[in-house]
């Protein structure tokens, strides 16, 4: 924090009529100034140890040894942030973190879209985790000016999500209840893998929204997620994470199974799908929305309910 | 805008050719558009899937597609020739966005019922334009440049509700609203387009039937007068009409942008300004630019789908240029 009031204080004294004014601005400023250098703490600003990391962007990111203070721009990155036991140090996240149900009596800082930066930085966090590269242009510059660090993390396949987690844990200090939970969900995986081991894949399609038809693609994890629960996504060719598809195609996908990402305007198949054979035969399954979009710890449960529904009989 | 509305049978006979031309093109983009899809489908022998593909999604979103192109155009055409301004359409002048939060508060409270969107998207359209007219009215009368001001405010007035509601609305709805409010006709049904259909007939041919007014109403409303016009009875069947269309295109698609801006100045640049003839052609043409952006938008990154209104803001912009130039 530097106070740099005073300077601004002798170029005023030569103006006359606004010398008044002036010097209450200055005053002001300087009062703030004081105000700001004694809330920080002496041992506040000089002690803090920090060590350069490198996020999952692949920018250098100076965060501090001992972290305390945590804000968090997205859902899963709050549910991770509980789940590696951290829970208590999150000091703000958005209105859709839902889960679990501490992180709705966490202070709001806005949604995912339009964080309000203010509160952030009263909040003053060591750091501001975000998942998305577009979040950060916007209000990275902001944030470094104030002393608060600024970190990607957004996962895009299972073993990054387990990957991020032990880096999480490794950032927040609480690696030993990290490496219990990646050991519960690894087992977990295994657990799934060898119930669908040698089954023939289900053709399954994913629905994420009815109308317009949007499903998943190449690049979504859940693409990866419907394959390691003994299923084949007829959509893996489409480009893109979560395609709007052509409902031509769609049509004549012909799947066996459908996934509903359960929400209000997405509890049933589309007008499409209605001679499918996943329709005729009933196999059209809800998972709740949350597990399917947030590439956190719950991802296993996803998989352990869509691998059920895929293969009843295994499991 | 140039104001030729002198007629000689020459120029008559010159624009029923072009008529006819433009009727003969409607049709081959109708066809050719019909081969064209994500899915490749044989001419002949078509299995029961092919068949479903072709006659449940294909035809109907290509005639739906035709409708809205007609709709929005002879809409813009309409309002172009009654305000004697050149950018007036319905996007200008508020129409478009009272549909859009009519059909937006029937998408939040009664998605339940199909018959909501189209109703509410008039009653969005037949609003705004009420207001507006309200809004332009003054002791002194009515003149363009306060009409025009008076749409520019309930314009950007109603995208700040939509914006506002937008927030409130949650995650998932938000995305399929948003893709609506690019315009899309990928919701294209059999009873949307028949609804639009009946709309767009309706207001082609009262509008061309109102085409003399418009015309002597282009000269000048107190020429207009002179000749016994009822001034404001035709603003009342203008913005009667172009709410019609607007509400059933919106509701149906979206906001479809930059239609009805330029293919009633296309129209024009190549067949006069005689309304009689500009409003009905403008529907033909507005029909033919729709499909054909849609085609592109069904299938250049097939098997996904781009929003209609980006293909016709981007074919529309250069294409409208480069006729400005050349003229």
């Amino acid at each position: 924090m530097n106070c740099h009031g005073l300077r601004l204080d002798f170029k005023a004294s030569d103006h006359g009529t606004h010398v008044k004014t002036l010097t209450a601005v200055v005053l002001i400023f300087l009062i703030l100034c004081f105000d700001g250098c004694r809330g920080r703490g002496a041992e506040g600003v000089k002690a803090v140890e920090t060590r350069e990391v490198t996020d999952d962007l692949g920018r250098k990111v100076s965060l501090p040894v001992k972290i305390t203070r945590v804000v968090s721009l997205a859902p899963s990155l709050t549910e991770n942030i509980f789940a590696v036991g951290a829970g208590d140090r999150l000091v703000g996240d958005t209105t859709y973190c839902n889960y679990p149900e501490e992180a709705k009596y966490v202070q709001k800082v806005g949604d995912t879209i339009t964080p309000n930066l203010e509160t952030i930085v009263a909040l003053k966090p060591d750091v501001v985790f975000v998942s998305t590269a577009s979040q950060l242009e916007s209000f990275k510059n902001v944030l470094e000016q104030n002393h608060i660090a600024v970190y990607v993390t957004n996962p895009n396949s299972l073993d990054s999500v387990l990957s991020d987690l032990r880096t999480l844990g490794d950032l927040l200090g609480t690696l030993d209840r990290t490496s219990e939970l990646l050991n519960e969900m690894q087992e977990r995986l295994s657990g799934v893998s060898e119930g669908v081991q040698g089954e023939k894949p289900v053709l399954v399609f994913v629905q994420i929204s009815k109308e317009p038809l949007f499903t998943i693609g190449k690049g979504s994890f859940l693409t990866e997620l419907v394959g390691k629960a003994g299923g084949r996504s007829v959509t893996s060719d489409v480009t893109g994470g979560y395609p709007k598809l052509s409902k031509e195609t769609a049509l004549a996908l012909n799947p066996e199974v459908i996934i509903l990402s359960d929400s209000e305007d997405n509890r049933e198949p589309n007008e499409v799908f209605r001679n499918s054979p996943a329709v005729k035969n009933g196999r059209v399954y809800r998972v709740n929305a949350d597990l399917l979009s947030r590439p956190g710890p719950r991802l296993v449960d996803a998989l352990e309910q869509i691998a059920r529904d895929l293969h009843p009989e295994k499991f | 805008m140039p104001i030729n509305a002198r007629l000689s049978p020459r120029s008559s006979s010159r624009a029923l050719r072009l008529g006819g031309l433009l009727l003969l093109l409607l049709l081959a983009t109708l066809v050719v558009a019909s081969f064209l899809g994500s899915e490749h489908l044989p001419v002949f022998d078509l299995n029961e899937q092919q068949r479903s593909i072709f006659y449940d999604i294909r035809l109907p979103r290509i005639l739906l597609g035709a409708c809205v192109g007609a709709s929005l155009a002879v809409a813009g055409a309409g309002l172009q020739a009654l305000l004697r301004n050149p950018l007036a359409e319905p996007y200008l002048l508020g129409v478009s966005n009272g549909a859009a939060l009519g059909t937006m508060l029937a998408f939040v409270f009664f998605d339940r019922f199909d018959a909501a969107r189209p109703l509410m998207a008039f009653g969005g359209a037949a609003l705004a334009s009420f207001a507006v007219y309200q809004m332009a009215k003054s002791r002194a009368g009515m003149n363009v440049e306060r009409l025009v001001l008076s749409g520019v405010i309930a314009t950007t007035f109603l995208s700040s509700i939509i914006v506002f509601l937008t927030t409130l609305l949650d995650a998932a709805k938000v995305r399929s609203f948003t893709f609506w409010l690019l315009g899309d006709l990928s919701q294209a049904t059999k009873n949307g387009f028949y609804i639009s259909l009946a709309a767009v007939t309706i207001a082609t041919l009262v509008l061309t039937w109102q085409a003399r007014a418009l015309n002597l109403m282009m000269v000048g409303e107190r020429d207009a007068l002179d000749f016994g016009v009822e001034v404001n009875r035709v603003r009342w069947i203008v913005f009667g009409s172009a709410s019609l269309v607007v509400g059933a295109a919106v509701a149906a698609s979206g906001s479809v942008g930059y239609v009805g801006l330029i293919v009633p100045h296309i129209v024009r640049m190549s067949a006069g300004s005689d309304n009689r003839f500009v409003i009905p052609f403008s529907a033909i043409a507005g029909a033919i630019f729709v499909v054909f952006a849609d085609t592109i938008a069904r299938t250049l990154i097939a098997p996904r789908e781009l929003p209609v209104g980006a293909v016709t803001a981007l074919v529309g912009a250069p294409m409208f240029i480069y006729l400005l130039k050349k003229q």
